[in-house]
């Protein structure tokens, strides 16, 4: 680590702040002008959402639509990582089909999703061909929100599971072999040399793949929008409710800065606890 | 020999896992309508070309695919030339105000685009670059700008400082000992991040739908006509996206190969 | 000398060549409509008068942000603004438009009560252009199970037994039979089911859309929709297209608006009739939407962009826009056609609808920027009312004012048939 004073280090951020306050920084004034700005006083917009109780319902969805999926797709990532780091015959053919997903859009992913499980969906046909109902299963609407919940949860999980298995695998390639062959000599088991020597080396990529997908799935839109439309409320779902249906900028600007304070409550957390570690890395 | 089994049925759930949602979509796009609402038909006795020509030929869908392809591509150029030197700093220097600098890049990632795609719209027209791919790209940029700061700087963080050193002490600028040393090394984990760029890009839909009237881009252009179309027609704009995906795939292979550091051998 | 002139020339016939009429629509979305503009009206269009024009389908509000932007920008290149009467009364309220009183075409006459919509703001802000309502569309099969004192040639021909409390019984009578909730509603955010609850059930029972939102009828009529989604399809809130719910047999009888009942009776016209809306206490109450053609403020083109106003609500293209997409004529001289096909009957639901003897026509308000927050209200109350089971008196009380406020607020006059309500 070169230590640095006078101005040399700022220099190099020059066209990455030039650039965001130009082309966010503007906006973002809006924007908070915005949430801020009502006829009763910078309040209101925020007094309305919560007296109403929609602030909280979709904060909850937000919530637990972050905390199923995220663990979910970060367990799934890893096994799959670890498993094509095996090697075995034929693993590049798997790897190109995991990596899919990767680049399609989230509004494709729901379009598959409704393919599957819309009332003319596959599920469906399936289960009445098999005489197993006569009229279409639901998993969409506001009586069957826990199905509709389900099925979100398995599209997300679907879709961005191989942004953080790319992410794994590339740090898998960093796992120094010699650990591992001196790990063998000693006799290690495959679980402890997990444990001791894969997931420590792993622990940074690890946390920028949780962190990522933790800000993502605050701001997850798409998949529900289009499969469960309001019954499944989200953050971002209301920001464009209120910004596309009601015309009304200010609550849906009210919107996009909840999403904005918890998810630089989330960066906070993972930053101190990579933060702990780069000192440890400057040291080295 | 029990183990190669087992590994081989594993790859096949895996890949039966990720494909059948491509592989159903598919299907179902080329489902004539008669036959899609048929509860009792599973599988389609004769396929049709005629939703997907009238959503890709005849709705201008081929158009909208370059488009997206040209502003993820601007948006991938810009944020790696701005980005790098930001992310090198953050590894390589100790400085004051480092740690809020890096805070400061990641909150402005946690605004919700299509916030500020509005207030962009009456910008682009002062400056000029209304309805243009460049506009959608600049946008696009601001979004993706910080995620290549941020994971470039994991990535360069990740090759000792001493190797550049080094470099330097045998005459290299720090700027050749960066990209002859440690470039190489970092390669893979930029062309990871790379493609996480590029997939931001291609999967933004609000705001290139507000800033472009004419030039839109794929998903832009197929909210606009598939969303309010019968089921079909919603098969059939997935299975446009889905196909540009797998085009993407198919010419990265080597990359992958080559940047994920994962040899034939 | 003759340079210049090769250079005038050239100018002009560059001009007339590229003279390109930008026409934002938020109309003609779906792709087989968007086909019809680009590949019949344009070129159409286009051989008549040597006017190219582009066709750009936008969401409403992408449209309603492109005009306000470019207006604000100084910099317009829309030329010509297709929207709902109450989209356009948006921008007409900002001082976005060009006024339009000098725009006539003698040779048509625009429906009187319609056109009378196009003042507002000391100007006329748009021409004309479609019309469209919400029907109800029933799979034959439902005629089936009819309760008593209810026969199809009432529900067909909106007779005073066609009511809201027929409408329950007959759903009732379909739940009995088959166990099956048959009745579906476009409840998903970009479906139109506010209108429904506004423009036809609160006039139905009420005799206003707004005025008489917290009335004793209005207690009545919600207590009576309560009892109507005990047998309303569950998954009605996820649809904002009932042509798919109706082609999948989900649902035997639907409500949507005309346009969007069309891909339905299209796939299978032998199988789907449209009727009119029941009646309630009060009348029978239903929507009548108004499209019309405005031209932006400082717009380019402007001459050219009238040509196509002309073009466009010409009987000729009026009856091919009801053949094809299935919204109506505005003008008199194209009503008289009837077209051939499927719409054949959807223009006769239409019309026995509007020819109904206790008919009640209403109007969206034109209620600029709080549009959203005034047809929110009557979601929001249904959602508090229907699905969560909230006190109604508590419910309407406390929404009450919010929905009269709203006409205050935004200074609009009040819609039909509050107007006539009211004095």
């Amino acid at each position: 680590m070169t230590y640095k004073r006078g101005l040399t280090p700022y220099l190099y951020f020059i066209p990455v702040i030039a650039f965001l306050i130009m082309f966010l920084g503007y906006p973002l004034i809006e924007t908070f002008r915005l949430a801020f700005t009502h006829r009763v006083g910078p309040l209101g917009n925020f007094s309305r959402i919560i007296e109403s109780g929609e602030l909280w319902i979709a904060l909850r969805y937000t919530l637990l639509i972050s905390v199923v999926v995220v663990p979910l797709q970060l367990v799934f990532a890893l096994a799959l990582a670890l498993f094509i780091n095996m090697r075995f015959k034929g693993y590049l053919l798997l790897l190109y089909i995991i990596a899919i997903p990767l680049a399609l859009s989230d509004v494709s992913a729901a379009l598959m999703s409704y393919s599957i499980f819309g009332p003319s969906g596959f599920v469906n046909k399936i289960l009445i061909n098999l005489g197993l109902t006569d009229s279409p299963v639901y998993f969409f609407g506001y009586m069957y929100e826990t199905r509709a919940f389900w099925v979100i949860v398995l599209t997300e999980v679907w879709r961005a599971t191989p942004l953080v298995f790319v992410i794994l695998l590339a740090g898998l390639q960093s796992v120094n072999k010699e650990y591992l062959e001196a790990a063998d000599v000693f006799g290690f088991s495959r679980w402890t040399k997990l444990r001791k020597i894969t997931l420590p080396i792993l622990k940074p990529a690890i946390l920028s793949a949780l962190l990522i997908r933790t800000l993502f799935a605050f701001q997850i839109f798409g998949v529900v929008w289009l499969l469960a439309g309001r019954d499944i409320r989200i953050l971002a779902g209301e920001a464009f409710y209120w910004q596309t249906i009601r015309y009304n900028s200010n609550v849906a600007a009210s919107y996009g800065l909840v999403i904005a304070v918890v998810s630089i409550a989330i960066s906070w957390v993972y930053l101190v606890i990579l933060r702990s570690r780069e000192v440890e890395g400057a040291r080295a | 020999m029990i183990k190669r089994i087992l590994v081989l049925l594993t790859a096949i759930l895996i890949a039966i896992w990720f494909l059948s949602p491509v592989v159903l979509i598919v299907i179902s796009s080329l489902t004539p309508s008669a036959e899609y609402y048929d509860p009792q038909r599973i599988l389609p006795r004769s396929l049709t070309l005629s939703h997907l020509r009238s959503l890709f030929v005849t709705l201008d869908g081929w158009r909208a695919t370059l488009n997206s392809l040209q502003v993820a591509g601007m948006s991938i150029g810009i944020s790696f030339l701005f980005g790098i030197p930001a992310a090198y700093a953050l590894t390589r220097f100790v400085f004051r105000g480092k740690n809020t600098l890096r805070l400061g890049i990641l909150m402005t990632r946690s605004f919700p685009v299509l916030i500020i795609g509005v207030p962009l719209v009456v910008l682009y027209l002062r400056i000029g670059i209304s309805d243009t791919l460049f506009g959608v790209a600049l946008a696009h940029t601001s979004m993706v700008l910080p995620f290549v700061v941020l994971i470039s700087s994991s990535i360069i963080g990740g090759v000792s400082v001493e190797y550049e050193e080094a470099g330097m002490v045998f005459g290299l600028s720090r700027f050749g000992s960066f990209m002859r040393i440690t470039m190489p090394l970092v390669l893979p984990g930029l062309a990871a991040s790379a493609i996480f760029a590029f997939i931001m890009s291609w999967n933004e839909v609000f705001v290139a739908a507000v800033l472009t009237l004419t030039n839109r881009t794929l998903p832009a252009h197929i909210l606009n006509t598939a969303m309010t179309a019968p089921d079909y027609f919603k098969f059939a704009a997935g299975t446009i996206m889905a196909v540009p995906a797998m085009v993407f795939i198919f010419f990265t292979r080597k990359y992958l190969i080559s940047l994920w550091g994962i040899s034939l051998k | 000398m003759r340079k210049l002139l090769v250079l005038l020339v050239a100018l002009i016939v560059t001009s007339v060549v590229f003279a390109d009429v930008a026409w934002v629509s938020t109309q003609f979305h779906p792709p087989a409509e968007r086909d019809f503009v680009e590949g019949t009206l344009l070129p159409n269009f286009r051989r008549e008068t040597g006017i190219t024009a582009r066709f750009l389908a936008l969401t409403y509000e992408e449209a309603s942000t492109r005009i306000r932007a470019e207006q604000q920008a100084q910099r317009v290149t829309v030329a010509l603004f297709g929207d709902l009467q109450g989209g356009i009364d948006l921008m007409g309220s900002q001082g976005f438009l060009t006024d339009l009183t000098d725009v006539t075409f003698p040779d048509r006459t625009f429906i009187p009560t319609l056109e009378q919509y196009a003042y507002n703001y000391g100007i006329k802000q748009f021409v004309p252009w479609l019309q469209a309502t919400y029907v109800m569309m029933v799979n034959k099969q439902a005629f089936e199970y009819l309760p008593a004192g209810l026969t199809e040639h009432d529900v067909r021909n909106a007779t005073a037994n066609w009511t809201y409390d027929a409408l329950l019984e007959w759903v009732k009578s379909i739940h009995a039979a088959t166990g099956r909730r048959m009745l579906g509603f476009p409840e998903a955010p970009l479906g139109l089911w506010h209108r429904f609850l506004h423009g036809h059930i609160y006039p139905s029972f009420t005799g206003a859309q707004a005025m008489r939102f917290d009335s004793l009828e209005a207690i009545a009529m919600w207590e009576y929709l309560r009892d109507l989604f005990e047998y309303v399809n569950p998954a009605s809130s996820t649809w904002a297209n009932m042509s798919e719910p109706l082609l999948r047999n989900e649902v035997w009888i639907a409500w949507d608006h005309t346009a969007r009942l069309t891909d339905a009776l299209r796939a299978r016209p032998d199988d789907f009739v449209p009727i009119p809306g029941p009646a309630g206490p009060a009348g029978r109450g239903f929507i009548t939407v108004l499209v019309g053609l405005s031209i932006p403020k400082g717009a380019p083109n402007t001459d050219e962009a009238v040509e196509l106003m002309g073009f466009l609500t010409s009987p000729e293209v009026q009856v091919q826009i009801l053949d094809r997409v299935g919204f109506f004529p505005v003008v008199e001289e194209a009503v008289g056609h009837i077209p051939t096909g499927a719409l054949k009957f959807l223009a006769e639901g239409v019309v026995a609808q509007s020819g109904a003897e206790d008919a009640l026509m209403a109007f969206i308000p034109g209620l600029g920027p709080l549009g959203g927050e005034f047809t929110e209200t009557y979601r929001l109350a249904f959602t508090r009312i229907v699905r969560d089971g909230e006190d109604i008196v508590k419910v309407l009380t406390e929404l009450a004012p919010d929905v009269r406020d709203v006409f205050k607020e935004a200074g609009a006059p009040l819609p039909e048939p509050d107007i006539g309500y009211y004095k």
